[in-house]
């Protein structure tokens, strides 16, 4: 009997051994553990044993049943792993073939750099404050001290509402506002559409502007350019810097920064004018009469402001030449952003 | 504004490159724009006498010239100018030389004649924009010498804008005020007086101020038996060069003296003024004058004239008029300097559209203490260049005194605004440099206004001077010490944000269009009656946009002309609407589609967009803000009358949506399948929105059923959705519209709405029993309240 199943051991071996698939391996299944099998068949024989090795021979065959059937198993779990991956791969996708979920549209140019600029004065510890676009020209001028009949309103074509209001020319009306309403200390950015009655390649008569206030108590001229080369230099990068003394009606002293030129690093080119520089924002320490129009004491408080127009940066960033495309909507211009 | 290098050398002994003074007024806010060094490309340019002129040979316009300059052979050349003889000198370019622009002059053959050098026009030499001949020298000019220092083109030009704050900037004699505050350089300055003269000047004429508020002073001088002829080369040169054009030797010199110490002049012709006397007053109503330039104008009782006895014969500071005009008959001069009322000359400058270089000066303040300056300047020039005999004196109207006004300058208070301390002497001495009229008091700085400078009022005005002369950029940079309070964004900003990135996640555009449109455009786009600009720069962009429609609308319809037809957009913006007196001005959200659904779907690209799509949409919108919106059928003209729902919140309207009505597909190309949306964003923004709760996530399996159902077709889904969640009671967790059927098997009254459904509880696991009597009970409300059944196998 030991000798049988020594033997049926060597069979199973070399069976498993010639098997190549997982019919193969049923058909050794079959053979050996099948109901008319050959351990069925030594089972059966058992009978014809004496009674006294009946036992042993019995545990001897199911322990080789058992180990035939767990080596089956093992041998048809790897094979069939291999199969299953084999049959998997007769199907590959055609890569090339397109996503089929629409594409992300676009975030508009100006809105782009928008929140960009935006984005690095809230960092600072600014806060969003917004207005009107149509203005009282109250707001819009005499707060701002640009007085009725001054030269400094030919710097500001402006469009007038035949309710004897304005399309707003910047969006410093936003400071007298936010300042009417609030106490210092303020760090305040506003951002929108601005109109001027002014148009060509350059000039749209609505465009963006954005603005900045900080008022407190010994808010400085030193501040105003600490703040605003920090933002340079985050939005554009450490570089050269200069701030040349300016008028603007709502600020003195008043300035305008310029960076060395993006392009040609200050070699001179087409877009400098062969200056080397471009002006980036105007700015300047708040006038006094800005803060008596809002009732903050003069003497206790100091403040500077800015402001930067966004489509002239979007228009340098991106290489757009003419600004009427911003507002085309034409489809061909948007996605490319 | 153009300034000569050359003339500032009247002032200040300034030596340095040009573009070293070019850099140093930008650093000090006198912004050049360009620089333009005259001679720079001209080489090989002489004084040439025409020995002979004779026609050439094959050419009607052109002349053989034989020049001689200065060498043992003459030049032959061929010229195409006219104006000139033999014996006249001009600047001649010989083979070899350079022009400005990049001309090279080389030998050349013109229709057949040699030619070995070329005559010069003005504007051939970069003098001037005259081109009308050749630039025929003086007779005493020397032959064959270098001409570019005879011409002054050994010069500089500076192309400067000046800000509106900076009249005093208007001149040479500002320009170098300036430059010898920044390079602390000693001013040079000529007195003249007015005490020579031939007879007294009161004796021929009178000055009567009748509006001394709008004119503080008035300054006369008379000058008699001039002869009116063109000015000498020096003074055509200077001014050519800046751009003024000659015109006789009295006007030269009235402006002159403008761009020489920027006071504006003016020259009347004495014998054609009636009375030969000056008024000065407002115009009287229907009143006219003829001015210089050939218009006539009305004036108005609020414009400030100069008359004679019986009419107006100039508009204060604007211009003069014909009548008095100085002419080549013109033989005795009365020479007007005046300080005019900055608001009257802008206002009067405005209205007739004549903004000249004199009212632009006056605009901007001129310098009271200049009157008798500019006379003084003006008559001792005029005597020079034009002859004639000046009256002794002059008649000084002056009515309202200048007082010159002192503000304090506090050293702390220069600290406190620029952020560095400033000495008491080192402040004084940038204020001197200045021209300012200093007295210091040990720390107390006393400062006069200077009567130049009109944009000086207050002490932070002195300390911007201080700022600018010590350079902007020898301030420290620092940051602010104050630390604001921290606030939130405003929750229309914070709806943008997440809705902008929402939308282009979808693969929708961002539209930025203008906020104002044609008042044209069809009234089914607007919402009630739009402001109109006063000005517009078009009709195209008349009135202020009431809604977002016609912007998203001319969007798709252009890029569909463009044969682009699949397109998602959005735009958010402000309309503009009337409020009674006042204007509101919401914010929007717009949307617009067109063309297919699912243009990058090979599988199905060719559906076309619906309008659940949209509504889809809008729906996600409200609840990525927390809002569950409601829709409604609508009736708006704009869009298709079976296609369009209105949207609401809470009850509140906040927008519609729609399919564009065919009547606006006015194109063959435009596809019938353009939908459209707006929303009130502010809608949004002024509703609070429910914070969620969380609830408890049952760990128990659920049942799942499906239930198809035929309903009459008016029967709306959401009624039924209702009664089914209401019939479902407590276990029933969702309830989900899956399928819509109409056709085959079903009769036509009726439409099949299948529904998934889902049941689950919280603490155990359901069974059968605990299901099919919601079932039964749903199927019996169907049958009850909707007439409908379930739908057979």
């Amino acid at each position: 009997m030991s000798q049988s199943v020594e033997t049926l051991r060597q069979e199973f071996r070399s069976a498993s051994d010639a098997a190549k698939d997982s019919k193969d391996l049923e058909a050794i299944r079959i053979r050996f553990l099948g109901k008319k099998g050959a351990i069925t068949a030594l089972l059966k024989s058992l009978g014809e044993l004496p009674p006294e090795e009946r036992r042993e021979a019995g545990a001897r065959i199911n322990t080789l049943k058992d180990e035939l059937s767990q080596a089956l198993d093992n041998e048809i779990a790897k094979r069939g792993a291999t199969e299953q991956e084999q049959k998997l791969k007769v199907e590959r996708p055609d890569v090339t073939l397109p996503g089929t979920l629409p594409l992300p549209g676009s975030i508009h140019p100006v809105t782009r750099v928008a929140q960009e600029i935006a984005d690095i004065f809230l960092s600072m510890g600014f806060f969003l404050a917004d207005g009107p676009e149509v203005e009282e020209e109250y707001y819009n001028f005499e707060a701002l001290n640009v007085p009725a009949h001054h030269p400094a309103r030919d710097m500001q074509d402006t469009f007038y509402l035949e309710t004897g209001r304005v399309l707003r020319t910047q969006t410093s009306p936003v400071q007298i506002r936010t300042m009417e309403q609030m106490k210092p200390p303020l760090k305040m950015i506003a951002l929108g559409k601005v109109y001027r009655r002014d148009s060509d390649i350059t000039h749209s008569p609505m465009f963006h502007q954005m603005e900045g206030l900080v008022v407190g108590e010994n808010v400085t001229m030193s501040d105003l350019k600490g703040t605003l080369v920090m933002f340079a230099e985050t939005m554009f990068g450490k570089r050269p810097f200069r701030f040349r003394p300016s008028y603007f009606p709502f600020t003195e002293p008043s300035a305008e920064m310029d960076i060395q030129c993006i392009f040609c690093h200050g070699n001179g080119c087409k877009i400098c004018k062969g200056t080397g520089w471009m002006e980036i924002l105007g700015c300047g320490m708040v006038n006094p009469k800005v803060f008596e129009a809002v009732k903050y004491d003069t003497e206790k408080f100091t403040g500077f402001a800015f402001g930067m127009g966004i489509e002239r940066q979007a228009m340098l960033r991106y290489g757009i030449n003419d600004i009427r495309l911003l507002f085309g909507s034409d489809i061909r211009f948007l996605r490319q952003f | 504004m153009k300034i000569l290098l050359s003339w500032l050398r009247d002032y200040l002994d300034i030596q340095m490159p040009p573009e070293k003074i070019a850099e140093s007024l930008n650093m000090a806010g006198i912004e050049v724009e360009a620089l333009h060094q005259l001679g720079k490309d001209i080489k090989g340019v002489v004084t040439g006498r025409i020995l002979s002129r004779e026609p050439h040979p094959n050419a009607e316009k052109l002349s053989l010239c034989l020049v001689d300059v200065g060498e043992p052979v003459s030049l032959s050349i061929v010229c195409g100018a006219d104006n000139m003889k033999s014996g006249d000198i001009v600047p001649v370019a010989k083979i070899g030389a350079s022009l400005p622009g990049g001309i090279e002059i080389r030998r050349a053959k013109i229709r057949g004649s040699e030619s070995f050098g070329m005559m010069c026009s003005k504007r051939e030499l970069g003098l001037s924009e005259d081109h009308s001949g050749l630039y025929i020298l003086p007779a005493d000019t020397p032959i064959g010498i270098d001409a570019l220092k005879l011409l002054g083109l050994d010069d500089t030009v500076f192309d400067i804008s000046i800000t509106p704050n900076r009249g005093d900037a208007l001149s040479h004699l500002g320009i170098a005020r300036e430059l010898s505050a920044i390079f602390n350089l000693p001013l040079h300055r000529k007195a003249l007086d007015e005490s020579h003269g031939d007879g007294e000047v009161s004796a021929l004429t009178s000055v009567t101020m009748d509006a001394p508020q709008m004119c503080h002073r008035y300054g006369a001088r008379i000058v008699e038996g001039v002869k009116i002829a063109p000015s000498p080369r020096w003074l055509c040169e200077r001014l050519e060069k800046i751009g003024v054009r000659p015109i006789n030797n009295v006007v030269d010199v009235t402006n002159y003296v403008m761009m020489d110490i920027g006071h504006p002049m003016h020259a009347f012709d004495l014998k054609k003024l009636d009375d030969g006397r000056i008024v000065v007053r407002m115009a009287k109503p229907g009143e006219k004058i003829k001015t210089l330039d050939g218009n006539q104008h009305g004036l108005e009782s609020t414009m400030l004239v100069i008359a004679d006895a019986k009419q107006p014969v100039a508009i204060a500071g604007v211009m003069g008029g014909e009548n008095s005009e100085v002419d080549d008959s013109t033989t005795s001069v009365l020479l007007e300097a005046a300080w005019f009322d900055p608001v009257i000359v802008r206002k009067t400058a405005k209205t007739f559209g004549m903004m000249s270089e004199s009212s632009y000066r006056f605009e901007r303040g001129t310098n009271i203490d200049n009157v008798p300056i500019a006379l003084n300047k003006a008559v001792s020039m005029i005597l020079e260049t034009a002859g004639g005999k000046a009256k002794a004196g002059m008649i000084d109207a002056y009515p309202v005194p200048h007082h010159v006004k002192k503000i304090v300058v506090r050293p702390r208070r220069v600290s406190q605004v620029l952020g560095v301390s400033f000495k008491p002497e080192q402040i004084e001495t940038i204020l001197n440099r200045l021209k300012f009229e200093v007295e210091r008091e040990g720390e107390t700085i006393l400062v006069g206004i200077p009567p130049f400078r009109h944009d000086l009022e207050q002490e932070v005005d002195f300390i911007e001077e201080i700022a600018r002369i010590y350079g902007y950029d020898n301030l420290p940079t620092t940051l602010p010490s104050i630390m604001a309070p921290p606030r939130k964004s405003s929750p229309i900003t914070a709806i943008q944000n997440r809705l902008r990135d929402h939308l282009v996640s979808l693969g929708y555009h961002q539209l930025i269009t203008y906020s104002f449109i044609s008042g044209d455009i069809p009234v089914q786009m607007q919402e009630g009656l739009p402001l109109t600009l006063k000005n517009p720069i078009s009709e195209e962009q008349g009135v202020l946009r009431t809604t977002l429609m016609w912007g998203m609308y001319d969007a798709l319809r252009r890029n569909i002309l463009a044969d682009e037809y699949d397109l998602r957009f959005f735009e958010m913006g402000r309309v503009f609407q009337r409020n009674g007196e006042n204007t509101v001005e919401p914010d929007r959200l717009s949307i617009g589609i067109s063309g297919r659904a699912n243009p990058r779907d090979w599988r199905r690209c060719n559906e076309a967009h619906d309008l659940y799509e949209l509504k889809g949409l809008l729906e996600g919108i409200g609840r990525l803000n927390g809002h569950v919106l409601e829709f409604r059928n609508s009736s708006r003209d704009v869009f298709h009358p079976s296609r369009q729902m209105e949207v609401r919140v809470g009850g509140f309207l906040i927008g519609c949506l729609g399919q564009i009505h065919p009547r606006f597909l006015d194109n063959k190309k435009m596809p019938a399948h353009i939908y459209l949306a707006e929303i009130d964003l502010s809608g949004f923004a002024g509703l609070s929105s429910q914070t969620p709760r969380m609830k408890p996530i049952s760990e128990f399996p659920a049942v799942q059923r499906d239930l198809a159902l035929v309903l009459p077709i008016e029967t709306v889904c959401e009624d039924v959705r209702q009664a089914l969640v209401t019939e479902g009671g407590t276990l029933l967790e969702s309830c989900a519209l899956f399928d819509v059927y109409q056709g085959k098997g079903i009769d036509p009254g009726s439409r099949s709405l299948a529904f998934s459904l889902v049941f689950r509880a919280g603490e155990r696991t359901l069974t059968e029993a605990d299901v099919q009597p919601r079932i039964e009970a749903m199927t019996a409300v169907i049958e009850k309240k909707f007439h409908g059944k379930l739908r057979a196998g």
